[in-house]
């Protein structure tokens, strides 16, 4: 039953995920920033289009 | 020019040589000539790889292009930001654990020493080529508008990089950079201001911004899927990534400033702030253009921007100019009461749309005058160019701008080209020295080989000087510069990520598929009708795919693999 199940079992995922670390928040700020720059210049267009 | 311009030009050439030279004391080893120092910090370090893909023609021709197309243009630097996370994640660590000074000494130690000097080859012909036409192009356009002689402004730009880059290396010209790209900086928020200062009174940016947006000129994002139209998003993210991948990865003029001897983590630092900066700074420079569109709109613009060449052209044909012009005229007052109408205070809806409908129709017939201009100056003086787009920032700044500020923004069009001609003439010295002179010389001393580095150097500095001044021959410049790049870098490309990835290939596969990439590039540029943009990914693909294949086919030897 499930309810049996010690609730250690359940590893939260933070735990078996590697961490993000300083390099890939890094990477994710040039990639996520660009991502910014494409829906602004989206919006900008559609606004004054 | 006023003699304040001179002067202000004058001590800003002077003071970036003086500069220059005072940076390079200390430079008395081939490792200190070769690399910028263990102390570059990564701003210098992205400073110096923004100034060296900004040349001059950047600052000629996007605002140019901005006035013409708007910002779609951006578009093309989209790929950049996803390069440098790949360069930093993978391509520069291996680079680092293996102590390059360029980056074809990689190929010999995966593949073989032919492979590496057929690829540092590949480089020396297309940035040795290019960096000729990088000191004609502004040489080209300073010397039609401000009269100066073509063969003097490429002597001087290209004497003054020389003397530099000899004396002080690649730490002189990483320090450089960062100077030249603090006065690019300052002189592009000058132009910008200037440029909104100029809209007439009572005219709010805001509007200067919607005027601009009604005719088309803030379409920034493409998302059709089209592959005859130049810059889309996908062809920004996809083929923009493939060339700059290409540049900053395997182009030693880039992998020299980002090997500068210092600590990895301020390489992959400097690549990355070079993938946060790159296109908002082309969006800036893309908007000035912009709003010098707009001044257009609102006040008589000239026909054709390129004024010696349409002068020349009424001389020949002078019934035709004045045909034009005419028309011209009574377009653009046309299209002045339409924006009038468009920009009125309280207007009805209705109202705003019928003139918003008119601008535009108004815009076409200009524009298509525009193109008729120039078919007339093709028409009437053969062989010279009928696009004025590179003359339409340039003229601006010399017609609107305040005196003293004309100089300064000459200044940042010549500093442009001696940063990116300085670090050209570096990493072309390095190369040959560390790729062809060490090899056939391995007994030299240090004191030698800094000699052949700094008579390379110059060698190469004197070569194109010489070369632009013979370019006036070639028909196209710009376009010359676009494809003679994209003739080398595919399969440049396809050896490297075969050597990163492909780790069963082995020397002479690799060697021959790069010969064949190559070979297939120059066949499809010179019998084809592909767009030169598709040599990259046709001169990569071949290589990644004839690599495996002549592996199989040849007998395996014992030799190079990959480094650990």
């Amino acid at each position: 039953m499930a309810a049996d199940k010690p609730a250690t079992a359940a590893v939260p995922q933070a735990d078996v995920r590697p961490p993000l670390g300083t390099w890939g928040r890094l990477y994710a700020l040039v990639l996520g920033v660009l991502a910014v720059e494409i829906f602004l210049l989206a919006l900008l267009a559609r606004a004054f289009g | 020019m006023s003699g304040l311009d001179w002067a202000v030009l004058a001590a800003t050439l002077v003071a970036i040589v003086v500069y220059g030279s005072w940076k390079s004391r200390g430079v008395h080893t081939t490792e200190s000539f070769l690399r910028a120092g263990k102390d570059i910090r990564w701003w210098t370090i992205g400073l110096s790889v923004i100034a060296t893909q900004a040349s001059a023609i950047t600052f000629l021709s996007v605002p140019g292009q901005a006035y013409q197309d708007g910002l779609g243009f951006v578009q093309f630097y989209f790929g950049l930001p996803v390069a440098m996370v790949i360069l930093s994640a993978i391509i520069v660590p291996i680079y680092h654990r293996l102590r390059l000074y360029t980056a074809y000494e990689y190929l010999e130690q995966r593949f073989d020493r032919r492979t590496r000097q057929f690829t540092a080859l590949l480089f020396l012909v297309s940035r040795g080529l290019a960096s000729g036409l990088a000191i004609y192009a502004p040489a080209l356009v300073l010397s039609a508008v401000l009269g100066w002689p073509a063969l003097w402004t490429n002597f001087v730009l290209g004497a003054t990089t020389i003397v530099y880059t000899v004396l002080g290396g690649s730490r002189a010209v990483s320090r450089t950079q960062s100077a030249q790209m603090a006065l690019i900086s300052v002189g592009l928020v000058a132009a910008l201001v200037i440029a909104v200062m100029r809209l007439p009174a009572g005219m709010s940016l805001g509007q200067g911004v919607a005027l601009a947006g009604a005719l088309g000129k803030l379409q920034g994002v493409d998302f059709s899927l089209r592959f005859d139209t130049r810059y889309t998003l996908w062809s920004g993210l996809f083929g923009g990534l493939f060339v700059q991948l290409a540049y900053f990865g395997t182009d030693q003029s880039q992998v020299q400033r980002y090997l500068a001897g210092g600590p990895l983590v301020e390489s992959r630092l400097g690549l990355l702030m070079n993938g946060l900066l790159k296109v908002p700074m082309q969006l800036f420079i893309l908007f000035i253009g912009v709003m010098v569109f707009v001044y257009y709109q609102l006040s008589p613009s000239p026909l054709f921007f390129n004024r010696a060449e349409w002068e020349r052209a009424r001389a020949r044909d002078g019934a035709s100019v004045a045909q034009l012009e005419e028309a011209h005229a009574a377009a653009f007052a046309e299209q002045r009461a339409a924006i009038d109408r468009f920009l009125a205070p309280g207007a009805a809806p209705a109202a705003v749309a019928a003139a918003r409908s008119e601008m535009q129709t108004d815009q076409a017939r200009v524009t298509s005058l525009r193109r008729q201009a120039g078919a007339l100056v093709a028409r009437t003086l053969p062989g010279s160019d009928p696009k004025d787009s590179d003359f339409i920032f340039l003229r601006f700044v010399l017609d609107h701008f305040p005196r003293g500020l004309i100089g300064l923004l000459v200044a940042v069009i010549l500093s442009a080209a001696m940063s990116a001609n300085s670090a050209a003439l570096s990493s072309l010295g390095a190369t040959t020295v560390v790729d062809f002179f060490r090899p056939r010389f391995p007994g030299a001393s240090d004191r030698q080989t800094l000699l052949v580095a700094r008579l390379a150097t110059a060698g190469w500095g004197l070569l194109a000087v010489g070369f632009a001044a013979f370019a006036s021959l070639l028909d196209n410049l710009i376009q010359a510069v676009n494809i003679l790049g994209s003739l080398f870098y595919g399969p440049m490309l396809g050896v490297f990520l075969v050597g990163f990835f492909l780790s069963r290939v082995r020397g002479p596969a690799a060697f021959w598929a790069t010969v064949s990439g190559e070979a297939l590039v120059l066949a499809a540029a010179t019998f084809g009708k592909v767009g030169f943009l598709w040599y990259n990914v046709l001169g990569c693909l071949v290589v990644v795919g004839l690599a495996p294949l002549l592996q199989v086919a040849m007998p395996v030897r014992p030799g190079p693999g990959p480094p650990s």
